[in-house]
């Protein structure tokens, strides 16, 4: 481990003394463990150390956020713009917002970072991470448009490591939606991301999370997050294209009536890899949560769910489901599923289903005798496959966006 | 639904037996397994292998990633043999059998005893250590079929038994199946010949009556090319207010269309309403499909047992091959279980099904775990998994871990699970009916169990059924 990181403390900058300190601290106890492999239950089918070994010889961190292009924004819909450059944050435009409702700035400290799930990634990014953003947004304040924050990573990222976290806060009766579009420049870089989510009495935050285009990173995203009184949480994914993705959600329903969406709607090509693991914790009654994971698989792709539901004993009225889907393209191509549930009350409606498999056959040949080529009848059926995921999006013309840009990765199918 | 203070129900068959017993030496030792192989005249070979297991098991660690959490075992303060002294030199028929132990099996409601040969069930029993006695000899001898206590098929099948012991479950597996393989004192060997069919049920029925020991058997059975064979296993075992434990291994293996029926009612002694005593009953059972066209089907009614730790499997090596598991789990008062299954299909063609059904009461868990693995040779395999839990009260949990792996576009891996409670509407229907609230939930239950019931031969079925309503007494209010 410590052969592959070749990390310079100098670049990273500290608040104060303590941080630094505490920062070396932190890096030891990550190189006593290294990096998660396939030992540890979390990461039985993922596993990153094997991953990242094989990939990387010798890993840096970067000090370089200098950005002079342009970035193409969407025009398909008005929304706000946030602009991160390989993880810091550059700039951002609110306008469509009122003054002072909605705050963005760089996150100062990891006071108050405690993770709920803990892995050695978590030493590591305490070690190493350069901050990220803090996003708030006040009571009583409905966001008007979307904001989209511009993931940027430039093009001299090559065997770099980007270590960074964020906090989301919406307080209550407020909402946002929040679209993390990611845009690589082709270099292969390895990143760490650990984000907060805070959502207070009656909030509701929708998070979507996608990829402009492919891109030769390994990203980790940890997300843990903690729901009050009514309180709504959706999560779509559709972030394929990366050579690993690991995205950890773990939601805490503290208060009755808060529910939780994750949709995820992938589709995954050569030498990719992508793992999505949630935990969701039922810890009041009359809570909501419902999961619907679905992967198409190319080549020699592999697609992981790992989903937990866990149920507290005074969490009766529950009701939880979980659904993971596989279209499995290639003999090459793998998919691992363990969807778990553990469960303390009685009075519950908690169920799971998964399913892998290839294209239905009679499916294909009802399309082929209504003049349908083979190719073209396949991606209608991979494409009704995944749109099915959008279902849960009221905004039309985020819908259509998020349409198009699955429709782009479908075309690349042979 | 009220929910009143838990009931205990009476375990019945928490008697004990006094017979004077023959004992090993205190604890696990070199000593201890040469004395058992000693005990059973084994051959040189045999005692090799037990040896090789005991080094094996120097080396491993107990596992402790199951869900239920037990108090560190003590392997030296256990007796590895115990048998009941008049078998030291082995009767040559029943009416030398110690009266006592026909009796107690009689209270068992086994038909030892060969008048009773109009239930037409091959029994083998196996009191502690040692196997007391085997019914209907003769007549399967006619067929060519070996049913027979495995120590004695080590002597007198010493090829058949070096040839499959331990190529299912190797002897360094894992803890408790290495400790089994260095420390086995009996079990039941079955040996179906090519193109026969078993003509009636074999059975084994397993007690546990000495304290302070383990019981370890080994059940190995062999279905040749084109045969069949269902088997089934009952285990009890006295009230003792201290942990006993189980540690079985039993392979099957099965050749060229062959089948195997394996069915189990496992009722060893659950322990008291606040968990004091019960058994361990931690087993490793394993089935291989060898040869093309095999089956392999377990059926399997966990009632007793203070913890159940065990996944039935099946290695669906052959093409064409078929693994099935049907499961009810039922856990009441501080009964833990984690029990499943694994399908590993490796041939081409292969086809599993698990239908696994586990209900909770008091303060019990029940756990859900299995695996289904379809390798990247296995083309055009299927499996199915339905998986569902009962919860009654909010005091037990139900859980669900299911592993699902699919290496091949073309095969079709489905798996459905829900937990519920005892729908109102249904019990409110019965109650107006003029049924009470036990025989209610009792028919309910019965009803949620019947895919898995009907799997069972007809003896065991209604035992079984009997047994469910039994384990669930008390767990309403």
């Amino acid at each position: 481990m410590e052969q592959l990181f070749n990390i310079d403390f100098k670049k990273i900058n500290s608040s104060n003394d303590k941080e630094a300190v505490d920062r070396k601290k932190n890096f030891e106890l990550f190189l006593k463990g290294g990096l998660p492999n396939k030992k540890n239950e979390n990461w039985k089918f993922s596993d990153l150390n094997y991953i990242i070994s094989k990939n990387f010889k010798n890993i840096t961190n970067n000090d370089d956020y200098k950005f002079n292009e342009k970035i193409e924004s969407i025009h398909d819909f008005d929304h706000n713009k946030v602009i991160i450059v390989n993880g810091s944050l550059k700039s951002y435009d609110l306008h469509f917002e009122e003054k002072e409702k909605v705050k963005i700035e760089t996150l100062k400290s990891l006071e108050g970072f405690h993770h709920q799930s803990k892995n050695n990634l978590d030493y590591l990014n305490k070690a190493l991470s350069i901050g990220g953003f803090n996003l708030e947004v006040q009571q009583n304040y409905k966001c008007k448009k979307p904001i989209i924050i511009y993931n940027y990573f430039s093009a001299n990222l090559n065997n770099k490591i980007i270590n960074n976290s964020n906090k989301i806060k919406v307080s209550q009766n407020s909402e946002l939606t929040l679209i993390e579009y990611n845009i690589c420049e082709k270099s292969k870089f390895f990143k760490n991301t650990f984000e907060k989510i805070n959502i207070d009495k009656g909030g509701v935050l929708k998070n979507i999370i996608l990829q402009k285009t492919k891109c030769n990173g390994y990203f980790y995203k940890n997300i843990s997050g903690t729901q009050n009184y009514n309180s709504s949480y959706q999560n779509f994914i559709l972030s394929s294209g990366l050579k690993f993705n690991k995205i950890e959600i773990d939601m805490i329903l503290e208060k009755e009536k808060s529910s939780c969406h994750i949709l995820s709607g992938l589709n995954l090509s050569k030498e990719e890899h992508q793992e999505i693991k949630t935990q969701i914790n039922h810890l009041a009654p009359n809570c909501k949560s419902y999961q619907k994971i679905k992967n198409v698989l190319e080549n020699d792709s592999k697609g992981v769910y790992q989903g937990k539901i866990f149920v507290k004993d005074i969490a009766q009225k529950t009701d939880a489901y979980q659904l993971s889907k596989a279209l499995i393209l290639n003999d090459q191509a793998e998919f691992n599923a363990k969807p778990e549930l553990e469960i303390y009350a009685d009075d519950v409606k908690c169920s799971h289903g998964s399913s892998s498999g290839s294209i239905d056959e009679e499916a294909i040949h009802y399309l082929m005798t209504r003049g349908i080529k083979l190719s073209a009848a396949k991606k209608l059926l991979i494409k009704g496959f995944l749109n099915e995921i959008f279902d849960n999006i009221p905004e039309e013309k985020i819908k259509n966006f998020l349409e198009k840009s699955v429709a782009v990765q479908i075309d690349e199918i042979r | 639904m009220k929910k009143e203070e838990y009931k205990n129900q009476e375990y019945k068959y928490g008697f004990t037996t006094e017979i004077e017993n023959f004992k090993a030496p205190k604890g696990l030792s070199e000593t201890t397994i040469r004395f058992i192989s000693k005990v059973k005249k084994e051959p040189k070979w045999m005692l090799d292998w037990r040896l090789k297991a005991f080094n094996r098991l120097k080396v491993l660690k107990e596992p402790n990633w199951q869900k239920p959490k037990y108090p560190k075992i003590n392997y030296q303060d256990l007796y590895y043999y115990s048998a009941p002294k008049s078998m030291k030199d082995k009767p040559k028929s029943l009416d030398e059998v110690d009266p006592k132990l026909i009796e107690t099996y009689s209270k068992l409601g086994i038909p030892l005893n060969e008048q009773k040969r109009l239930s037409g069930v091959a029994v083998d029993a196996v009191f502690d250590s040692v196997s007391v006695a085997t019914t209907f000899k003769g007549e399967l001898d006619k067929k060519g079929i070996i049913f027979c206590p495995i120590s004695e098929a080590i002597q007198k099948h010493p090829d058949l038994v070096k040839k499959y012991l331990g190529s299912v479950i190797p002897i360094s597996d894992h803890y408790f199946a290495t400790l089994n393989s260095a420390v086995f004192t009996d079990g039941s060997f079955v040996y179906i010949p090519p193109n026969t069919r078993c003509p009636m049920e074999l059975s084994t029925y397993f007690r546990i009556n000495a304290s302070e020991t383990g019981q370890f058997e080994r059940t190995l059975i062999i279905a040749d090319k084109g045969s069949y064979v269902s088997y089934l296993e009952g285990c009890t075992a006295p009230m003792r207010d201290e942990n006993q434990l189980h540690a079985a291994n039993v392979e099957l293996v099965a050749l060229d269309d062959a089948e195997i029926k394996y069915s189990t009612v496992q009722n060893w002694y659950p322990g008291d309403k606040d968990g004091v005593g019960g058994i361990y009953n931690f087993v490793t059972k394993r089935g291989a499909c060898r040869g093309r066209n095999s089956k392999i089907s377990w059926t399997q009614v966990e009632t007793g047992s203070a913890i159940t730790w065990k996944y039935p499997s099946c290695i669906l090596q052959g093409d064409n091959s078929v693994g099935e598991f049907y499961s009810i789990a039922i856990t009441n008062n501080h009964q833990k279980a984690d029990t499943g299954t694994k399908m590993i299909h490796l041939g081409k063609n292969t086809k599993s099904k698990i239908i696994s059904k586990g209900i909770s009461a008091g303060q019990a868990d029940n756990t859900y775990r299995g695996l289904v693995d379809i390798g990247a040779k296995a083309k055009n395999s299927r499996n199915y998994t339905q998986c569902d839990s009962l919860l009654m009260g909010n005091k037990c949990g139900a859980h669900t871990v299911p592993y699902i792996k699919n290496k091949n576009s073309s095969s079709t891996i489905e798996h459905e699970a829900t937990t519920s409670k005892i729908n109102e509407d249904q019990l409110f229907y019965c109650n107006q009916r003029g049924l009470n609230q036990e025989e209610a939930v009792s028919l309910i239950v019965n009803g949620f169990c019947k895919e898995v019931l009907q799997q069972l031969p007809m003896e065991f079925a209604v035992e079984a059924q009997k047994l469910v309503s039994i384990s669930l007494e008390g767990s309403v209010g």
